[in-house]
């Protein structure tokens, strides 16, 4: 369950950052290559692949390499995580617990 | 006697299970729970406010908070009621049933709240089921989803989904 909750994390963490929402929005549309994606955002080809790399690692994209092209697509399983209401719920009462559980951590304190 | 845990019967697409160690004693974690001055302070995320108007943890009690975002309005957020109270064990409540036991359709999600509570070495075994209700309240409830919160960055994303 905590894998879980960390996973949501890292969804929502890739999903912060208006450059990585441009990326999934344009692989909405389907496959495309680095370059291609990359010549569509105003920065540097480094910066760029961070972002590639934190929608990678959240596991919503992943590339593939065909010869010196490497392509990116999105995990549309991955994006429903968002919409999930269950998800939703869960971080409703994980943070009830969080706050619960730090609220008698403080109290115990002298 | 709390039923042992993992005997109840859960569904994986209707409901949320958390077990967390909290470092309190169980007296402790059962008055931020029933006393309305603790409670208020931990049901939603600063800087929002809640207010406890009822919280009889008893059978049959009610439990009626409000809520409200910073500088705002007071407005209603739970009506339910409590089933089951186990004195600093368990407490199961719903919001399928309101404070004055008339059966409600609550928004987001109708649902049942079973909070347990055991000794640890290191403080309290804390363990919440929340059972939702059909899948007619998720669907509304997707549908309301869209409309805040989350909801909103898939919504802008809609033409990734389709």
């Amino acid at each position: 369950m905590a894998q879980y909750a960390a996973e949501l994390d890292s969804v929502f963490v890739a999903l912060g950052d208006p450059t990585r929402r441009g990326v999934v929005r344009r692989l909405g549309r389907g496959p495309t290559s680095v370059g291609d994606l990359a010549r569509e955002f105003p920065m540097t080809l480094p910066s760029f692949m961070k972002h590639v790399r934190t929608l990678e690692t959240s596991g919503l994209i992943h590339t593939v390499k065909a010869g010196r092209v490497r392509t990116c697509v999105l995990n549309r399983d991955r994006l429903a995580l968002v919409d999930d209401w269950l998800a939703e719920q869960r971080g409703i009462w994980e943070g009830r617990t969080d706050r619960l559980a730090s609220l008698l951590t403080e109290e115990d304190q002298p | 006697m709390t039923e042992p845990w993992g005997t109840v019967m859960t569904d994986p697409e209707l409901d949320l299970t958390l077990d967390r160690v909290i470092r309190a004693p169980r007296a402790a974690v059962w008055r931020a729970w029933t006393d309305p001055a603790r409670f208020e302070r931990w049901w939603v995320p600063a800087p929002a406010v809640c207010r406890v108007d009822r919280l009889e943890v008893r059978p049959g009690g009610g439990f009626v908070t409000r809520f409200s975002e910073p500088g705002g309005v007071l407005a209603p957020h739970m009506d339910a009621t409590f089933l089951v109270v186990d004195d600093q064990e368990r407490i199961v409540f719903t919001n399928a049933v309101d404070s004055a036991w008339r059966p409600a359709a609550p928004e987001p999600v109708a649902m049942t709240a079973e909070i347990t509570l055991a000794d640890h070495p290191d403080g309290t075994d804390y363990r919440v089921v929340v059972r939702h209700g059909d899948p007619a309240a998720r669907a509304r409830h997707e549908k309301l989803g869209f409309a805040d919160g989350w909801g909103t960055v898939t919504a802008q994303l809609a033409g990734v989904v389709e």
